[in-house]
């Protein structure tokens, strides 16, 4: 580009903003359509942003965000005093990492699976009902849980009925936390994971599969050289996203499935964060410090997995 | 070129002006509230059988209000006539928002910093909203009074006065910002103020497995009748029967408050220094007992799953629990039972309501403070709307309209007689206050200006049957009798007041889950002290510094 424009090296600043912007003329048509999510991720992602300066002060609503006193990295202090903190960053990380072994493969295998379906209207029909779920709040699937799970619910009948087991209190007990943290998960949200997966593979060339057929190779083998190699792309992205959330998210589910016998194991970042601002004394400085470390940690991870990915695989998320 | 360069100027200015915006603090700019501008038509005079002498002329106002007890989705202003015949005699339409009980504080709290509260708001005072309350004050984001007003209403300043923390915060703040609202004015049960919180007992159950019916029990006493009743089932309930029904909150009020007077918080101890309640001897012992009836199934298995209520439920209105623990409000008492009987057929002398004693046979607790909730106003609240809000107040601070709060339109539904006694004019069993559709006045309770509380009217009230009334002098009284000056112990107003960063960070601990939880997981006594010692230790971080403060 910079050859056709005349010019031997880099383009000046200038010249590529007056390419921009003729770009921009070019195309203003497009770049219209593209302006109210432009607004939108500027007044809801951007502007936001300044409401971190918060963690380094002391907010005082009369002052506004910035005209509060700044009082550098005392809140830092404050938080990393409490062991409830640290902690919850350990549980975090230890849930959201068993998500990543447990949870994250499971829609891209009923992906797989889906793709082998023959008939369409079974296709659809499982597909509806596996999507379903994805529609119950967690405050739902927490009250069912206690119907299923619970001294008196269903899976403890069966297992009375059966063996003549005891009751055993699932929902008690931290060591089932984690487990019923992930069926659950899996429960609720394979069905609609699935469907970017399913997008993914509906994108690979149809000749690929004949080709293989007309070869000799058997369904197992088809998934595995060319339907996984061509959703790779979809599940590294998802991936590394994945990554990058692994100190935030769940808190509706966890929220909803932890309760005082449990909570020693289940008390996430997300939750201590909600505990500290609204439980006890509003303090939304503190808790722009707890977030702010969380963003951090997260946009650490983010980099990381893409640096691995790139390293292992050659693409990544980022440029 | 130009055009596209000005496009993109305009969108960036724009933007910058849109961001400013979004972020600035500061409310000079925004228009004045609209519900607080007083409409210039239909002005109204009290109605002559008001019972105040004022006849003064109410411009109509719009009065936006806050609290958890406003009726979701009731409008007021159509309501009922007891709404109809304050809102005309006020001549304002009323904006209730209720508020989740859950919710109370930190939705408060936070249109209070986002400085946009409502006119008026129920703020939910304790020692652990102290800390945000002094730092509203100390911003200008709650009115303050005028120097005079306890002149100018001189009803509401007669109730103040006695609710203890009004008086106390204005030497604080160097003003009045709250009005507490008192539990009890004519009727106070005794100082320190005791809770109405009670033991719910099965009598019929307790008499059924050889024991005595009584006024209290010691926490040994009823774990030993809930072993019988679950030995002997003598409702014959078969696996729904639950010989103790209580959520997490109300387990711990039952193991380690009644036994452990200061068991959530700092006190001074015999030898001048504070020490933290969470660590006292009685609390540990309280906490034992907790793990005893959970291991042994005294204790509902699941109590940690329980809602709030659901406790209530199992006792009230399925009839499968032998004991809870439980409000015991004298209002509530005869509805209370009118319930249990509808849901589970008994009789309603099988509800039993009890006192609940600690294990060395006295009663704990620390002064409730004869108060609960404060009424607050907006800085930006307009002085009409404030004025009127504070004569409503007055009306139902005075003779003739606090009755009104509890039992509807005077001349109506009550009167007095010639000795100046409260008499029902309604016959009896009719449900004045209460939920809409049941109720005749669903707007009747807390809302509507009231700074005098139901508790005390509920001694007076013709409408609750003499023997619960007296029912409940005697719980109030008992708790007044069987204590020491140390189970049942005076506010230390020191350490209420005490207000720092890191009090308030140790109030951030949730001792009803962690206790909850060093129960469930612990595998024997032996294994619950060691989870309770590994616990105090990883407090420490939080509490030393509290302690330092206090001591030094």
């Amino acid at each position: 580009m910079a050859a056709s424009s005349g010019y031997s090296g880099k383009p000046s600043p200038k010249h590529r903003i007056a390419r921009l912007g003729r770009d921009i003329w070019k195309n203003r048509g497009k770049y219209f359509l593209v302006l109210p999510g432009i607004v939108w991720y500027a007044i809801f992602a951007y502007i936001p942003i300044f409401g971190l300066s918060l963690a380094f002060k002391k907010y005082m609503a009369k002052m506004g965000l910035f005209g509060s006193p700044w009082i550098g990295l005392a809140n830092f202090e404050n938080v990393f005093a409490d062991p409830a903190f640290m902690k919850s960053i350990y549980t975090t990380l230890w849930i959201n990492a068993g998500r990543l072994i447990f949870v994250f493969p499971v829609p891209i295998i009923l992906a797989l699976m889906f793709n082998e379906v023959r008939l369409g209207r079974s296709k659809k029909i499982l597909q509806s009902i596996f999507t379903f779920p994805h529609f119950l709040s967690w405050v739902i699937v927490g009250s069912i849980m206690i119907s299923v799970l619970g001294q008196r619910g269903v899976v403890n009948s069966i297992l009375t009925l059966l063996f003549g087991t005891e009751p055993i209190g699932f929902l008690g007990t931290p060591a089932y936390f984690q487990p019923i943290v992930y069926l659950t998960d899996i429960w609720k949200s394979t069905g609609w994971s699935a469907i970017i997966y399913l997008a993914a593979i509906s994108g690979i060339d149809t000749e690929q599969y004949q080709a293989a057929e007309i070869d000799g190779s058997t369904r197992l083998q088809r998934i595995w050289y060319i339907t996984l190699p061509g959703i790779k792309p979809t599940i590294i992205v998802l991936f590394i996203l994945a990554v990058g959330n692994l100190m935030s998210g769940g808190f509706d589910q966890i929220f909803n499935l932890s309760n005082p016998a449990t909570i020693r194991v289940a008390e996430i970042l997300d939750m201590y964060i909600y505990r500290i601002t609204f439980r006890g004394s509003v303090d939304f400085s503190f808790s722009a410090a707890v977030a702010l470390f969380r963003s951090v940690i997260n946009l650490l991870l983010l980099l990381t997995a893409d640096r691995i990915t790139k390293r292992i695989d050659g693409s990544g998320l980022l440029a | 070129m130009k055009n596209v360069r000005r496009l993109v100027c305009m969108f960036l200015v724009a933007f910058l002006v849109l961001g400013l915006a979004a972020c600035g603090g500061g409310k000079e700019a925004e228009p004045e509230k609209t519900s607080s501008q007083p409409a210039k038509t239909d002005a109204a005079k009290p109605s002559s059988d008001a019972g105040d002498s004022t006849e003064t002329e109410y411009e109509r106002v719009v009065i936006s209000y806050s609290c958890p007890q406003v009726v979701e989705g009731y409008d007021y202003n159509t309501g009922d006539d007891y709404s109809k015949f304050i809102l005309e005699k006020f001549n304002f339409e009323f904006e209730g928002k209720n508020v989740p009980w859950g919710e109370w504080h930190n939705m408060l709290s936070t249109w209070i910093m986002a400085q946009d509260m409502p006119d008026v708001a129920i703020f939910n005072y304790g020692d652990g909203t102290h800390a945000d309350a002094s730092n509203f004050v100390d911003q200008g984001l709650i009115k303050r009074l005028p120097d005079d007003w306890k002149t100018r209403w001189p009803n509401v300043a007669k109730v103040y006065e006695t609710t203890s923390l009004g008086p106390m915060l204005e030497d604080l703040y160097g003003g009045t910002y709250f009005i507490p609202r008192a539990r009890f004015f004519y009727n106070l049960p005794g100082d320190p103020l005791a809770n109405h919180w009670s033991l719910w007992v099965r009598s019929d159950w307790v008499a059924a497995v050889g024991k005595e019916v009584k006024n209290n029990y010691t926490i040994p006493e009823i774990l030993e009748i809930a072993k019988l009743i679950k030995e002997q089932d003598p409702g014959k309930v078969g696996a729904a029967l639950a010989p103790i029904s209580m959520d997490a909150g109300n387990s711990a009020r039952f193991f380690l408050e009644a036994n452990s007077t200061h068991w959530d918080t700092f006190y001074k101890g015999s030898d001048g220094k504070y020490a933290w309640g969470a660590a006292a001897e009685d609390t540990l012992e309280g906490l034992k007992l907790w793990y005893q009836a959970y291991s042994t199934g005294i204790l509902d298995p699941e109590f940690y799953l329980l809602d709030y209520e659901k406790d209530m439920e199992k006792f009230q209105t399925l009839g499968v629990a032998g004991v809870s623990y439980l409000g015991g409000q004298t209002a509530d008492v005869e509805r209370f039972r009118i319930d249990f009987t509808d849901y589970t057929g008994f009789d309603a002398s099988a509800f039993g309501l009890a006192t609940l004693l600690g294990t060395d046979g006295n009663y704990h607790q620390r002064d409730l403070i004869n108060f609960w909730g404060a009424v607050c106003f907006s800085p930006d609240v307009d002085d009409a709307v404030f004025e009127r809000w504070m004569d409503l107040m007055e009306f139902t601070a005075s003779e003739d309209g606090y009755p009104g709060t509890q039992m509807g339109l005077k001349g109506i539904d009550w009167d007095r007689d010639a000795n100046g006694d409260i008499v029902s004019l309604v016959p009896p069993g009719t449900l004045l206050a209460g939920d809409v559709g049941d109720a005749k006045y669903p707007s009747l309770g807390h809302v509507l200006g009231s700074v005098i509380l139901w508790d005390d009217l509920a001694f007076d009230n013709p409408n609750v049957a003499e023997e619960y009334r007296d029912e409940s002098r005697a719980l109030y009284k008992n708790r007044s009798e069987i204590c020491t000056p140390e189970s049942f112990a005076k506010v230390d107003w020191d350490l209420w007041m005490h207000n720092t960063d890191n009090l308030r960070r140790a109030r951030g601990i949730d001792y009803d889950t962690e206790f909850s939880n060093l129960v469930t997981n612990a595998k024997s006594e032996a294994d619950l002290v060691n989870l309770y010692n590994a616990w105090l230790e990883a407090q420490q971080a939080l509490i030393q510094p509290v302690l330092d403060e206090l001591n030094n």
